[in-house]
């Protein structure tokens, strides 16, 4: 797993004492690891980590639904991204 | 596997689907002071933040009751796998000192779609939480059915 995102894995169960992991395909909204107020500090730390500029106004629900989703749109390069 | 059931579908006269929100004021208040204002101008626009300013700097329960506005306004839409459009649901202290909701982009895009034509909100708050209440109001439509009338003879 990528630094940046055991980073972010590491943020949610931070805020989540009752979890002591989070599958990879775990739907995190579902499941309120992240609401509104904290998605937009969410976005902060993944923009942070990733290096990458985020608009949350085109960023899809999907890409950041689960760790593997925010993995495959956040901490992989495009060739990657491709395989 | 029981199935999930089918709520009705939203608009039509009588028709309002209620939203609600809470926000707690620790942690808003951890927020401003690890990020600062710029934090919230992600969520709020420059006159919402002017409303919630007062001598002091940012006042921590106006701006709570400001967020807990936008997302119970944002729940009457009942939109699947969006993200709340923070500065399209835009929630303004009228002169009455009553808060007001304006729609813009996507936000209005999403109220049309679900025939709402504008949103009214009431906030609250007390000293750890701020709560919001907003029902939508829904627009007129010429296939809207006319209002029951007993036919007394």
């Amino acid at each position: 797993m990528a630094d940046g995102l055991q980073t972010v894995k590491n943020w949610i169960l931070e805020r989540h004492p009752e979890r002591e992991d989070i599958a990879p395909d775990l739907d995190l909204i579902e499941n309120r690891l992240i609401d509104s107020l904290s998605f937009v500090e969410f976005v902060f730390l993944l923009e942070q980590e990733s290096g990458t500029a985020i608009q949350m106004e085109t960023l899809e629900v999907d890409s950041i639904r689960t760790l593997g989703a925010i993995e495959q749109h956040f901490f992989k390069t495009p060739a990657e991204a491709q395989a | 596997m029981t199935a999930r059931p089918v709520a009705p579908p939203a608009g039509g006269l009588g028709w309002a689907n209620l939203g609600m929100d809470i926000v707690s004021v620790n942690r808003v208040r951890r927020l401003l002071a690890q990020y600062g204002e710029k934090f919230f101008e992600r969520m709020l626009t420059p006159g919402e933040l002017d409303d919630c300013r007062t001598s002091g700097g940012l006042d921590v329960l106006s701006l709570c009751g400001r967020i807990a506005a936008k997302e119970a306004a944002f729940k009457t839409l009942r939109v699947r796998g969006r993200f709340l459009p923070w500065p399209d649901i835009v929630v303004r202290r009228s002169e009455g000192g009553w808060p007001l909701v304006e729609l813009y982009g996507p936000a209005a895009d999403m109220a049309a779609e679900s025939g709402i034509s504008e949103i009214t909100v009431s906030i609250s708050h007390d000293v750890d939480y701020a709560v919001a209440v907003a029902a939508p109001i829904i627009a007129p439509t010429p296939s809207a059915p006319t209002p029951f009338h007993s036919s007394s003879s």
